[in-house]
């Protein structure tokens, strides 16, 4: 139940006892289950506040962007002075105001004041011509910005933070000339939020936007660090796409089984967006692994990836992030998981292992889908649809790839769809009477 | 007011300072101190949505020779050592990998080297316009980008440190040419 939900529920709690459908106790009990933090902002908080300061922000860089010719070099630095030192200012002031600042107010202080920054940063070099990177501006306008998502708590702010590390780090993918000024750098540049939500498994409930943001945030900002890492061992800002798939096979994997505070109320895949990104992720590279040319260029590049400390990394991370999901039965997950050793497995074959790999996939994903439906049916947490899914594409697939004549395979086809179509009317009816039996 | 979040408060809004305002010490002391030396270049009219518009300013010397025995890597930071001719204008006569005791020298970037000599890449490239007038140099440069004289760059140097100070041609600074052309 999100937010508003709750809000709603909340409200029509006193209605509900003055009416008689709930006890006293009955309406304390939801009170406490569904209590909205207003100390955390909402999204359209957010939002308002951030367009605010974007716009007030934009049109400040566009007005420094004209370029007053007329005045004297001082005066424009005093342009470029003042919007930094008024937003400090008003940063301040919520600051001193502590708990009694307004959620929306404090977003619009940080990201002003981040804005006035980097604007200040801009003018200064534009009035000495100053030449430059802007990946570089980008690295140090994001550094002075920090510590006001930490200080501020500024939801906000570390939007704009996971933005711009993501959008840095995706450019320096392919420098390799040294690490820290590669894509390598992203995972330190994370830990620089760590202030922002402290403890381990994380102590808050991070923002549905949040949670959003960072998640793509980690899905390009990982992906480029893997890049650089190959690109720093090959020394050529040219890596061979092949490297790259079990490395991003094997990070998103690690990305899947990140723990995070168990919610007990709530459904673990909408509220957690790393798990159904980084698993669509992982299943659709799986999935092209079945098919015998991409695999060739994945396993040839299968041995040199595995002495890299990034794939290194990947794997103890897979391993110790496997634990928690074992001790809490998250079957499902750890199946989807499983998916990035299968490359491994299909070495062991040595000179056999390229025709060994699509087969060896084809079985893991058939596998796999199979899992995700007994589970369900188990009584467990799976994903029938999903398992279902993945064994009609599966067949799908090697239909097409087979000899059979035109005919078998378009009887298989319809075979397939009606099997499908059927066990969706089954899911849907044991859905129905779950839904009855807990009414 | 809790203390943690205001030194942290305070540190942030010191590097916030910091940042530009050591810029502008640096540039400042070099604009103040530093020897004017001329470059003969080209300038084309782009655009940078964070600054506005400006001149990409090329010095027409993009290869400087390599001393001999000097070894230089891909990439590395160099002192090149200007030597003013008779034109008026300066040129690139050596590197240094260290600071050159006496003379004006300019921090410069070597791309790679090919037949003893580098390819160099100049701590300056742009030169900021005003929006009104940027149409007018673009028009300007389409003009005079074959003349005889050439666009002449006017930079100060001082510790290795460079600043684009003016754009100019024929003795005429450029910004004076470009208003005299829109009255």
């Amino acid at each position: 139940m999100n937010t508003s939900h709750q809000r709603w529920l909340l409200e029509q709690l006193p209605q509900w006892e003055r009416e008689g459908l709930l006890t006293a106790d009955a309406a304390r009990t939801l009170r406490e289950r569904n209590a909205v933090d207003d100390s955390q902002p909402g999204l359209a908080q957010i939002v308002m506040g951030a367009l605010g300061a974007l716009l007030i922000g934009t049109g400040l860089i566009t007005v420094i962007g004209y370029n007053w010719d007329d005045f004297s070099r001082p005066v424009r630095l005093l342009f470029a002075s003042l919007p930094l030192l008024i937003t400090q200012i008003f940063s301040f002031r919520e600051l001193q105001r502590g708990a009694a600042s307004t959620a929306w107010v404090r977003e619009t202080a940080a990201l002003l004041q981040a804005l006035a920054t980097g604007a200040c940063i801009a003018i200064v070099s534009q009035i000495y011509n100053l030449g430059g990177d802007w990946p570089d501006f980008l690295f140090w306008w994001l550094l002075l910005s920090l510590p006001l998502v930490w200080v501020l708590r500024s939801h906000a702010a570390a939007i704009f933070y996971l933005i711009g590390i993501a959008v840095w780090s995706v450019n320096q993918a392919e420098h390799w000339d040294a690490w820290y000024h590669s894509a390598l750098l992203y995972p330190v540049l994370l830990l620089g939020l760590a202030p922002f939500w402290p403890g381990w498994p994380l102590r808050w409930q991070l923002g549905r936007s949040l949670q959003r943001v960072g998640t793509l945030s980690l899905c390009a900002g990982l992906a480029a660090a893997a890049d650089s890492s190959v690109s720093l061992r090959m020394h050529s800002s040219y890596v061979a796409f092949g490297s790259l798939v079990w490395l991003w096979t094997l990070t998103a994997s690690a990305l899947l089984l990140l723990p995070f505070k168990a919610d007990a109320s709530s459904d673990k895949r909408r509220l957690y967006p790393h798990v159904t990104v980084s698993g669509f992720i992982l299943l659709a590279l799986s999935f092209a692994t079945s098919f015998s040319d991409f695999s060739c260029g994945t396993l040839s590049k299968l041995e040199m990836v595995l002495t890299m400390p990034w794939a290194w990394g990947c794997l103890t991370l897979v391993g110790l992030f496997a634990l928690p999901a074992i001790r809490q039965q998250r079957w499902a997950l750890l199946g989807v998981s499983s998916l990035s050793l299968s490359p491994l497995l299909a070495l062991l074959a040595g000179s056999r292992a390229e025709p060994i790999l699509p087969w060896l996939m084809t079985l893991h994903l058939l596998g796999l889908g199979i899992l995700l439906i007994v589970l369900e049916l188990a009584g467990r947490r799976g994903s029938p649809r999903l398992g279902a899914t993945l064994i009609c594409v599966l067949i799908i697939a090697r239909m097409f790839e087979s000899e059979f004549s035109l005919l078998i395979k378009g009887l298989v086809f319809i075979a397939v769809g009606v099997a499908f179509l059927a066990f969706n009317i089954l899911m849907s009816r044991q859905l129905k009477k779950k839904q009855a039996a807990t009414v | 007011m809790k203390t943690l979040p205001l030194i942290i408060f305070s540190i942030a809004v010191l590097a916030q300072w910091a940042a530009p305002l050591s810029q502008i010490w640096t540039y400042e002391k070099v604009l103040a101190k530093g020897t004017l030396i001329k470059l003969k270049c080209t300038a084309p009219d782009p655009y940078d949505p964070l600054r506005g518009r400006y001149l990409a300013v090329r010095p027409n010397q993009r290869e400087a020779p390599v001393p001999a025995g000097m070894e230089l890597k891909q990439d590395t930071q160099v002192y090149a050592v200007l030597t003013t001719g008779a034109d008026g204008f300066a040129t690139i006569t050596s590197l240094s990998l260290t600071p050159p005791a006496s003379g004006d020298y300019v921090r410069v970037k070597s791309r790679y080297v090919f037949n003893e000599k580098a390819l160099i890449d100049w701590p300056f490239d742009r030169f900021y316009v005003n929006e009104k007038l940027a149409p007018e140099a673009d028009k300007w440069f389409a003009e005079n980008i074959r003349s005889v004289q050439g666009i002449t760059a006017e930079v100060r140097v001082f510790n290795g440190r460079a600043v684009l100070e003016d754009l100019s041609l024929d003795g005429k600074p450029f910004r004076e040419i470009l208003k005299a052309r829109l009255k």
